[in-house]
């Protein structure tokens, strides 16, 4: 998403939004623990002496520092850094993932609504309408119930909750803007019809898809945890953020850092992508290009 | 505008049949049934099982099921709970009051502080005080609920013995104290995302508006600083805020879900939790009918608003 | 850990061998009925104060399920149980050492004392006429006539009405006593009944749907506590009943407490909120630490039921003997015991709780020998493949193993065993599902491939297990019974046949000590050990006293009381 709409921009005002979006210490701060994150989880488990499943049961619940557990044990002997480092994999990729699916889905959705109005419209939006009805853990949980759970089933079940959101704010933007003058210009000018849409009104609601977006990482790496809360999870041995916080809940106050380290990972994770959407709000909005 | 409501009001009931269309449909689909608890202490065979499947009416095709449910859901019959055999409006109704105590302190508590925090933040953008609402409006989003709840419990109850950990009243006493006690933590668990949200929407919202052009209009033409902010950016800056209102009810239910498993708290989210642990297929159809209607009332009362207070938005 | 099956262990009818009147005599005599906790929590119990004059203060008890169902011959759950046992009373009931104790009636009926007759056909019932119901309504026959009809009222949405189906002729002879006379003789309807609470007829009598009236939400009962309040997803508050007819109560309130998460339920028990923690206790994690508080006392007893993996017999590799022997073999169960289970269960191999009269000793003492388990495969043909996996004529040796979600200490056990398994050439692959749908007919019609379980394979007291080791069982095979394993084996059939004809005790103890070592040898189920439950009392609460022969701890609550 991020590479696509920079990309998108044109050159010179692209490096004035790149200008900017350095200038926003946060969001750099986000990309870079995004990309540690991203690096880390991709090879750093082939830097560890550890299997992530690997279990030793004679060395359960090793405080932090213990030899070469760098983070300690768990409550089966697995390292637990290691499986962080599998956990965090698996919980970005979903989270991205699902993220993608419900963007594509919820602007097509949104952009169609906006614009055409009417019948169109108001189908579309009476559907968002029905599926947002659903509370999102409920809608999660029937629609688990139907699946066998695993890692597509997961991510596409979050992207199943997520679009609707993400359509309902495209969908107020492009109303409203398709109204105003640069959308009636370009219809003067004899464009087609998805060619406003999507290079006229789109890109102008870009600054809340990025803020959606950027929510929706988060929300979708929180709803992971949430699944296997639930019990509908990724399933053992597999680790995942989620269900590492969720396994180690019940030993919080015998050994707290197997809940903290999952814990702080999801809230480093969250908090990076959406300081990262943040600043790419900042950069990308069109209008603050106006002196 | 009587039309547009009216015309509304008829797309509110079409959204219904569907909502309770697809609801039936998953909720039933789903492999399991409420009859898998007997099952499973092995007290019924499954000879005992099929004659109370059949007593339940559970082994007719699914159409005529909804069918029958959906007839006698417009009669006001909402069908009766399998595991407690109480009509499920009053079900609901009983674990109702529970719930709006959590959802109702939880969201004044948000709007009132996420508001104020994001509006601030975007008057004094990159501030100091911004910097800091945004970064913890960012943690507070990515803290799973569930967790907080119970580093809470551990915090605030069992290392320092403040708070109860969870229960909604001490039973016996019922006083407002006694309530108000054991209110705290979990209104401020529900609160604590909902609070980041507003805040941020309010802040993007804020912010949009306060680089409109006219906006800037209004500066050049010398109106007072607090003019252009009440009168043109809070105005159009609260519009956005609206759908946000309207859609919250469900993301609030969800929140006190997880906040009623975590705090023991006797509401709608858990009841919803235990009724679809258990298959209570009518209990979770009238829990899902129930937030649908409010959703709905909650997103009509949004357009309308929306419509009132945009005169850029035809009505229609 | 109670999260098992079987808690009620009362099987179907047809399948059971009809005694003879030899047998019934011996075990209507109240001849060991149950079996006893020994060497548990008894000896933990503090210096007997006397309970008070008049029933004082309150006892809140926190269960992690809700009860739901207070009708106590519906369909309901050990939670429901837990309930009835406060509001309502049985004919008589079975104490902790295994004794049939009246309730309800003046005597149990034996043959000596005339309630039987020798060839246990007639049933003549005395009893108490100093009971009341809690509206004041004297208790008579008549309300136990109308309990076993309403349970036979095809209208009725009952339990079950085995044994029940059985009675006919119920004659009211005075207003203390019943008679009745039963089809065939019935040992195992004594401790039926002593699970049979009695409803009232004179206001059940006037409602017109059985299935449905205010009763089923405000229930009248002739028990220890009466009928306070309930708040649905909350807790349900019982009263002393002043009026009682047998020992106690001696506190005034009981509250049952719902609290659906078992970590928040051992903080509440800690912050000292709850004064016992029922069904399901302490997680075993939570004991060491439990057992260091200040004013709490926690009781670990054995539970009838036998934690294990079921394999699905008809599934590819498991209907090879040598394969089950091998995965046997490989598990390392003192891991499991020691660590996951912090020591608390004791390892077995029997289906039959150590404390039964017919548990057989000496059975083969498991070994973990992932070397011999190897070898074992080589020899049975089962060759290594691709990626390690062995494989026997296109049969790859790999399978699912499924349990509840969110059970913790066995989500661990799965990943140990994939371990343990993966060495021996086995691909283990996890699928866990919530109770609603795993204990549907994923597991009653046999859908699975290997379940890890916890199931009380008694039939009340009595080791017969024709329910569940039957080949005629198998309900994926349109038997009648739990024999989900789809063990099928002509030896077992021939010794369950044989055990339900025998009447001698000695004799039984041989034919179900045989059957005993048939099913360890055949390896129908992978023995983990046997089910234990751990709950925290707060200190001062006398009374409590685990009772094997009920589903619920909290079957004496009338008993207890605050020192």
């Amino acid at each position: 998403m991020a590479t696509a709409a920079l990309s998108a921009a044109q050159p010179a005002p692209g490096q004035a939004a790149w200008q900017r979006f350095c200038r926003h210490r946060l969001a750099l701060a986000g990309a870079v623990i995004i990309m540690v994150l991203v690096l880390g989880s991709v090879i750093g488990p082939y830097l560890l002496p550890f299997d992530d499943t690997y279990i030793d049961i004679m060395k359960r619940f090793a405080p932090p520092f213990t030899g070469a557990h760098i983070l300690g044990t768990d409550e089966l002997g697995r390292d637990v850094l290691a499986r962080l480092m599998m956990g965090a994999r698996v919980s970005l990729l979903i989270g991205i993932v699902a993220m993608v699916i419900a963007m594509a889905v919820g602007i097509v959705v949104g952009a169609f609504a906006g614009f055409y109005g009417g019948v169109v419209g108001a189908v579309l939006m009476r559907l968002v309408d029905a599926v947002l009805c659903f509370p999102t853990i409920f809608l999660l949980l029937a629609l688990a119930a139907l699946t066998e759970p695993g890692l597509v089933t997961t991510t596409v079940l979050i992207a199943a909750t997520a679009w609707m959101w993400v359509a309902r704010v495209v969908e107020a933007q492009v109303r409203s803007l398709r109204e105003r003058e640069f959308a009636v210009a370009a219809l003067a000018f004899g464009s087609s019809n998805l060619r406003i849409m999507f290079r006229e009104l789109v890109p102008n609601a870009v600054a809340p898809i990025m803020v959606a977006a950027t929510l929706n990482v988060a929300k979708a790496i929180l709803l992971e945890s949430y699944l296997s809360y639930l019990g509908y999870g990724i399933q053992p041995p597999a680790a995942s953020l989620g269900n590492m916080l969720n396994n180690a809940q019940i030993y919080l106050t015998s050994a707290p850092w197997l809940a903290i380290a999952p814990g702080v990972a999801i809230t480093l994770a969250v908090t990076s992508f959406n300081f990262l959407g943040d600043g790419l709000r900042d950069a990308l909005d069109p209008r603050m290009n106006i002196p | 505008m009587a039309r547009y409501v009216l015309n509304r009001l008829a797309q509110a009931v079409m959204l219904l049949v569907i909502v309770s269309a697809i609801g039936f449909a998953i909720l039933h689909l789903a492999p399991g049934g409420p009859l898998s608890q007997y099952a499973a202490s092995a007290q019924m065979t499954q000879e005992d099982l099929d004659r109370v499947t059949k007593q339940l009416g559970l082994d007719r095709p699914l159409p005529i099921q909804y069918l029958d449910w959906f007839g006698r859901m417009l009669k006001g019959d909402w069908g009766k709970s399998y595991r407690d055999g109480d009509a499920v409006l009053s079900v609901i109704s009983s674990h109702l009051g529970a719930t709006l105590e959590l959802m109702v302190s939880a969201t004044i508590i948000a709007v009132l502080l996420g508001c104020w925090i994001g509006i601030l933040g975007a008057l004094r953008r990159y501030s100091l005080f911004d910097s800091l609402a945004t970064v913890g409006a960012m943690i507070a989003l990515s803290i799973p609920t569930f967790w907080f709840g119970l580093v809470t419990i551990y915090v605030f109850s069992v290392t320092l013995g403040w708070l109860p950990a969870g229960n909604r009243e001490t039973i016996g006493d019922g006083s407002f104290l006694d309530l108000a006690h054991h209110l705290i933590a979990p209104a401020m668990v529900l609160a604590l995302v909902e609070t980041a949200m507003w805040g941020r929407f309010m802040r993007s919202s804020m912010l949009e508006v306060i680089n409109q052009d006219y906006i800037r209009t209004a500066r050049a033409k010398g109106m007072p600083e607090w003019r252009i902010l009440t009168v043109h950016a809070l105005r159009n800056a609260l519009l956005p805020m609206i759908t946000v209102a309207g859609l919250q009810f469900p993301t609030l239910l969800g929140g006190a879900l997880v906040a009623e498993t975590v705090f023991t708290w006797p509401g709608m989210g858990r009841l919803f939790l235990d009724s679809i642990g258990y298959r209570d297929y009518p209990v979770v159809m009238g829990i899902l009918m129930f937030s649908a209607i409010m959703v709905l009332i909650g997103s009509l009362i949004a357009d309308i608003l929306y419509a009132v207070v945009d005169p850029r938005i035809r009505v229609g | 850990m109670v999260d098992s099956t079987g808690k009620f262990g009362v099987g179907g009818l047809h399948h059971l061998g009809i005694p003879n009147r030899r047998q019934f005599f011996q075990l209507g005599a109240g001849a060991a009925a149950g079996w006893t906790l020994s060497g548990n929590a008894f000896a933990q119990t503090e210096r007997p104060g006397n309970p008070p004059d008049k029933p004082r203060g309150q006892v809140i008890a926190a269960l992690s399920q809700e009860p739901t169902v207070f009708h106590p011959l519906m369909p309901g759950i050990e939670v429901d149980q837990g309930v009835w046992w406060q509001v309502f009373s049985p004919l008589w009931f079975i104490d902790p050492d295994g004794k049939f104790v009246p309730d309800l009636a003046r005597e149990v009926p034996t043959v000596e004392n005339g309630g039987l007759s020798a060839d246990g056909l007639t049933w003549k019932i005395k009893l108490r006429s100093d009971v009341k119901w809690h509206d004041g309504t004297a208790f008579t026959a008549e309300d136990i006539k109308f309990s076993l009809d309403l349970i036979n009222n095809p209208d009725f949405r009952v339990r079950n009405r085995v044994g029940h189906s059985l009675v006919k002729d119920i004659t009211i002879v005075a207003p203390d006593e019943i008679h009745w006379r039963m089809d065939a003789p019935y040992s195992p309807y004594m401790s039926i009944l002593s699970l049979t609470f009695i409803v009232p007829k004179h206001i059940l009598e006037k409602v017109s749907d059985p299935n449905s009236s205010p009763f089923h939400n405000a229930p009248v009962g002739t028990g220890p506590f009466r009928w306070g309040e309930r708040v649905p997803g909350d807790h349900i508050l019982f009263n002393a009943y002043a009026g009682y007819h047998g020992k106690g109560p001696y506190v005034e309130r009981v509250v049952f407490k719902y609290i659906p998460d078992l970590t928040v339920l051992y903080t509440q028990f800690r912050t000292g909120q709850i004064d016992y923690t029922g069904l399901q206790g302490i997680l075993p994690n939570f004991v060491q630490e439990a057992k260091t508080l200040k004013g709490r006392k926690i009781f670990v007893s054995a539970m009838p039921s036998i934690e294990h993996i079921a394999p699905n017999l008809e599934f590819g590799p498991f209907a090879d003997r040598a394969v089950r022997e091998a995965l046997y073999l490989a598990i390392n169960k003192q891991a499991i015991i020691d660590a996951l289970n912090y020591g608390l269960p004791t390892q077995t191999e029997s289906f039959v709780p150590q404390q039964a009269w017919s548990f057989q000793q000496g059975l083969p003492q498991h070994k973990y020998d992932p070397t011999k388990a190897n070898a074992l495969l080589d020899a049975a043909g089962w060759v290594r493949g691709s990626g390690g996996v062995r494989e026997k004529g296109g049969v790859k040796l790999e399978f699912t193993n499924s349990t509840t979600s969110g059970n913790a200490v066995r989500e661990q056990t799965q990943q140990l065993l994939i371990q343990d398994w993966r060495a021996i050439g086995a691909t283990m692959r996890v699928n866990n599902m919530p109770a609603a749908v795993i204990w549907g007919d994923f597991w009653q019609q046999s859908k699975f491939n290997s379940v890890i379980v916890g199931v009380n394979f008694m039939l009340g007291s009595d080791p017969d297990v024709t329910p569940r080791f039957g080949s005629g069982a198998i309900p994926a095979k349109g038997g009648r019974g739990y024999n989900t394993y789809q063990y099928k084996s002509a030896e077992a059939d021939r010794l369950l046949a044989e055990g339900a004809r025998q009447f001698d005790l000695a004799q039984r103890k041989t034919t179900y000590g045989d059957l005993q070592k048939l099913i360890r040898n055949d390896l129908a189920i992978l023995p983990l050990f046997q089910g234990f439950i751990a709950e925290g009392v707060k200190e001062g609460l006398q009374g409590f006293r685990p009772n094997i022969n009920t589903s619920s701890n909290c079957w004496n609550i009338r008993e207890w009381y605050w020192a």
